[in-house]
């Protein structure tokens, strides 16, 4: 089967492609902006993505632009700036637990870039404390881990995705021990396996309650260590680069910005994997940490990357909410504190602020309902009363009981004026974990040649409309081993061309912005993320419909619009790039992913929820794809810097 | 159970987005559609996990090379602080060595540690 994508087109052509696979083999479409939906032809997950991959040279001598662009008149003047060009086998975007595995692979085949936008350390993977799970137990199994993963998945997932994961998930955590990593043990020795929600089997394999942190700590030093590895901290990367093979789009590298020394550094890569994790910053209260800002998702669309089931975002039903604190903190959180389950599971009553308990007129579990169950109750409340937060009462229990099994919740808000034993918690859901993302065969590529994906950035088909717990690290550590071998055939194939450092123009740091206008800028993003921030959690939360999901359309590209305005009329320039203006362009970016993949499932599944489409519909039982296409009216965040018109 | 869904939330359409309304109709006896979600699983029994067959003469070295390293750091561990998790604590229920003392983190399908919840 082939497929054409040809940039700067809405027309995507697939010819027959009948597959036998299992689970999902129709996918639903929907183009760009437009929404269209295409006619469904038959294709299975890995192979319409696997097709994709060619190991053909990109024809250097081709003009990297499309016939409808105009030749960027900055080029010129471009190459007599001096900016830094640096050459690599491999780059690889992020240094979570996915890139850093991979990085470590490669590095034994050729030379490898490390970028990463803060401390190395500082990733989704580094909060990830609960464990990894794998079949490491002779009375699992792989059949067992799949249908676990399948049925939370609610049968969105991909068998044969589920199946490779699962059975290649033990080898990995093997790997891991090898590479130094300490896992807790039992009295005999061997790993000591937990279970999770979900589970069916004892198979989550933990370092205490920081794994991720544990993992994390292991490969960097291995990274740290390796020669052939060089890491870039402090490196925010701005956008892919990309040129046109015939119908193919092929990524020959990336430009970043050095944000402690506001340098740009263009990396030549012949393979670059993205391995940028979450999004959870397009919501006001998130889990994940700062840097989780759907980079590598607005790159790789803007690149020309086909992007999957955007809809599926996990929220934790009850985070302490911060707003609900008689002392407010000092400091805005930058990773929510979620409360256990076990507070519910001990007696814990969830009310709104009118002192009403709701949850029995949701579901007969009350409180002690599924996660998810709950997560929408409580979003449903807020929405319904217009209110910013629940209360999770916990009083009514023995004091000495509350301290000894929730001291963490005790101290950290009495710290901020609040005594658990006396007073409810104010609580409001948290965005956790993108499930989807930027589609990926099972060899992690995708449909940009030379351009891999692996971790929470990536849409592999594992987790389908929800994720299992403690699969994320397992699939990022299955697939940053996967795209290894193709990545090497591929670097072994490609050769740099020395002018293609001049093929595009360069991103350029706002020096010519006097002080003040670069301030108003700064000061306008910041307060259009909150905003941002403010609609999503308003219109695409946790229950959703379509007249709430078309408003949040309108209003974010009104507000991507003035935003956009605000810049250009205080001298920023199209090619111009800062931390903030770039994450923001990614937020910008992933939100309307986000929309038009939940405006495009016409059904409930998972964790994408819609009251016009309450129930599940077999018929839909589709992930749902966005391609790119070229748009008249598109804005400065959807399109490439090296791309914008002048 | 999957009608009262509909009703349940056919309140909120009347919230269209362009006026947020408070609506504070009294909630009545509705539930929501089974979900496909798996439901909670309450860890229970302790399960002896199993060997993982690992045993290559290199890997033995290595592990040898490890405990003594392990061991240097835990006489060093020794002198910290007594409410942290000690390397020798035994769990008596899992068996497990060197985890969180307390009650077991995935008792209730998550895992928490003192009440913060960081995986679920």
């Amino acid at each position: 089967m082939t497929t054409c994508i040809p940039a700067g087109s809405g027309n995507l052509h697939y010819s027959s492609a009948l597959s036998k696979g299992h689970g999902c083999r129709k996918t639903s479409w929907v183009s760009g902006i437009a929404l269209k939906r295409s006619t469904q032809k038959e294709l299975s997950w890995s192979c319409s993505v696997s097709k994709f991959l060619r190991f053909q040279r990109c024809n250097f001598s081709q003009s990297p632009f499309g016939d409808n662009q105009k030749p960027l008149r900055t080029v010129t003047s471009s190459c007599l700036r001096d900016g830094s060009t640096k050459y690599f086998d491999f780059a690889v975007i992020g240094s979570g637990v996915a890139g850093l595995r991979y990085a470590l692979e490669v590095a034994k085949h050729g030379t490898v870039a490390v970028i990463t936008k803060d401390e190395p350390h500082e990733s989704n993977t580094n909060y990830a404390q609960g464990g990894v799970s794998a079949v490491l137990c002779p009375s699992d199994s792989v059949e067992s881990h799949m249908h676990d993963t399948i049925v939370a998945g609610a049968y969105l997932c991909d068998e044969e995705t589920v199946r490779v994961v699962c059975t290649e998930g033990p080898d990995r955590i093997r790997e891991l021990i090898a590479m130094g990593a300490s896992f807790d043990h039992g009295e005999d020795g061997n790993l000591h396996l937990a279970r999770e929600g979900g589970h069916s089997h004892h198979r989550i394999v933990h370092a205490a309650d920081m794994t991720g942190r544990e993992i994390e700590r292991a490969l960097l030093e291995a990274v740290v260590n390796d020669p052939n590895i060089s890491v870039f901290e402090h490196h925010f990367a701005v956008d892919l680069l990309t040129c046109q093979d015939g119908s193919d789009t092929v990524c020959l590298g990336f430009d970043t910005l050095n944000t402690e020394t506001l340098e740009v550094i263009r990396i030549i890569s012949k393979v670059t994997l993205l391995a940028s994790g979450g999004a959870g910053h397009m919501y006001p209260t998130t889990t994940n940490p700062p840097v989780a800002t759907g980079d590598g998702m607005a790159m790789a669309h803007r690149a020309q990357a086909v992007i999957s089931n955007m809809e599926f975002v996990q929220f934790h039903p009850t985070a302490l909410a911060d707003e609900g604190l008689p002392t407010k903190p000092a400091k805005s959180r930058e990773n929510a504190f979620l409360i256990t389950e076990a507070v519910r599971g001990d007696g814990g009553i969830l009310y709104n602020l009118g002192m009403e308990r709701f949850m029995p007129s949701y579901d007969d579990r009350a409180e002690l309902a599924p996660r998810d169950v709950v997560a929408r109750s409580i979003d449903d409340q807020l929405k319904k009363r217009n209110e910013k937060y629940a209360l999770l009462d916990i009083s009514h229990k023995p004091r000495e009981k509350i301290l000894s099994h929730f001291p963490n919740i005790a101290a950290e808000c009495l710290q901020y004026g609040l005594d658990i034993t006396r007073q409810p918690i104010p609580v409001v859901p948290a965005a956790h974990y993108m499930c989807g993302g930027v589609r990926a065969g099972l060899q992690g590529e995708t449909n940009v040649q030379g351009l891999y994906v692996a971790g929470e950035v990536a849409c592999t088909g594992l987790h389908g409309a929800n994720r299992l717990a403690s699969n994320s690290l397992l699939e990022a550590l299955v697939f940053a081993r996967r795209a290894v071998q193709p990545s090497i055939d591929h670097m072994k194939s490609s050769k740099h061309d020395p002018s293609a450092s001049n093929w595009w123009a360069r991103p350029v740091v706002p020096l010519v912005l006097a002080s003040d206008a670069m301030n108003k800028v700064e000061k306008m993003t910041r307060e259009v993320r909150k905003e941002l921030q403010s609609i999503m959690w308003e219109y695409v939360g946790i229950v959703r419909s379509t007249t709430r999901l078309e408003f949040a359309e309108q209003k974010i590209g009104e507000l991507e619009g003035k935003w956009e305005d605000y810049l250009f009329q205080h001298g920023w320039e199209p090619t111009m790039v800062g931390l903030e203006a770039c994450e923001m362009r990614n937020l910008f970016c992933c939100a309307k992913l986000v929309i038009s993949s939940a405006l495009a499932r016409h059904e409930s599944r998972g964790l994408h929820y819609t009251i016009d489409f309450p129930h599940l519909e077999e018929s839909k039982r589709l992930p749902t794809v966005i391609f790119p296409c070229s748009s008249v009216k598109s804005t400065w965040s959807s399109r490439q810097l090296s791309r914008q018109p002048l | 159970m999957a009608s009262k869904l509909g009703r349940l939330f056919s309140s909120i359409s009347t919230l269209s987005a362009p006026k947020l309304s408070l609506s504070n109709s009294k909630s009545y006896p509705l539930a929501w559609s089974v979900s496909d979600s798996a439901s909670r699983l309450i860890c229970s029994a302790t399960q002896q996990p199993q060997p993982l067959n690992e045993n290559t003469n290199k890997q033995q070295a290595d592990e040898t090379t490890k405990n003594d390293i392990q061991k240097e750091s835990e006489d060093d561990h020794q002198e910290e602080e007594e409410d942290e998790d000690d390397d020798d604590f035994v769990n008596k229920a899992t068996g497990e060595v060197g985890g969180p003392r307390g009650p077991e983190p995935t008792r209730f399908g998550d895992w928490e540690r003192n009440g913060r919840c960081s995986d679920f």
